[in-house]
């Protein structure tokens, strides 16, 4: 069920930002949240902190594997003779 | 009887041989990918490369019960968090210990508090470093720090996180939630300081 926004609406709006962003509400949630969205500068600003934080988590915590590593998996395969 | 016939064996080895070895090709062809995930379940590079050899040697030695057509990368992983399991590398939380978490909004919010008047209101992102993304991410319990992993960084489907994990994939949609949270106060511990 939508949680609406009866009350505080910016809490209301807090709480579907995960959703939102992963297109897990449904059609009536997300035009709800849209509408807020559209008029609440507040809100605006933290959603698109939020996909910008995905992505630099993302970038931040790749790290490549090392050619010595992948040396050895590859040793790791089953001689054919 | 049956109908055998002496060419049939050689034949059959030969079909073996060949699957075995796109098997084995294909599985180190994502070694890059599996390794960016194993990285971050574990807390050092070390770890992730003894687990990363575990895996791969447990892989081709059980490619037979790997099913063609289904997801790869997601079956090394499933053998990768059970070996990260088996090996005791993970503390279970106890259930007393639930790490606090706050709202969605809480490290723009706690930004925004410390922000120099100059500093462009549009790039808040960029206030954070890529150091302190690792260290808050490590610091996330591995409940939740694995689905963080799995979903966010390695871009696995809701459905394959709840089968490496094995777990079903409403937990995973709360851990989720929940791990996001947790990991944007300790990335406002990292960057404003105690909170």
């Amino acid at each position: 069920m939508s949680p609406g926004f009866d009350a505080d609406p910016c809490d209301q709006c807090e709480e579907m930002l995960q959703p939102y962003l992963d297109r897990e509400l449904n059609e009536a949630e997300r035009a709800e949240a849209q509408e807020h969205l559209d008029s609440c500068s507040y809100c605006r600003k933290r959603y698109k902190f939020e996909e910008e934080l995905r992505v630099f988590v993302r970038q931040s915590a790749v790290e490549e594997m090392s050619p010595d590593l992948k040396q050895k998996l590859a040793e790791l395969r089953t001689p054919l003779f | 009887m049956s109908g055998t016939t002496p060419e049939a064996e050689p034949r059959k080895l030969a079909e073996d041989a060949r699957d075995r070895v796109r098997f084995e090709e294909e599985a180190l062809e994502l070694a890059d990918q599996v390794y960016r995930v194993a990285r971050r379940l574990v807390s050092t590079r070390e770890e992730a490369e003894d687990l990363m050899q575990e895996t791969y040697a447990r892989a081709f030695r059980a490619w037979r019960s790997f099913q063609p057509g289904t997801n790869l990368r997601a079956w090394l992983l499933r053998i990768l968090t059970n070996l990260n399991i088996d090996r005791g590398r993970r503390q279970q939380r106890s259930p007393d210990l639930q790490p606090l978490e706050e709202g969605d909004y809480f490290l723009y919010n706690k930004l925004e508090e410390g922000r120099e008047p100059n500093a462009d209101e549009e790039r808040v992102v960029e206030r954070l470093s890529q150091d302190d993304v690792v260290s808050a991410l490590s610091a996330v319990p591995h409940d939740f720090r694995d689905v963080i992993v799995l979903v966010d960084i390695g871009d696995f489907s809701y459905a394959d996180a709840a089968q490496i994990l094995e777990v079903p994939i409403g937990t995973v949609m709360s851990r989720l939630h929940r791990g996001r949270r947790i990991l944007k106060r300790e990335l406002a511990e990292q960057t404003v300081g105690s909170v």
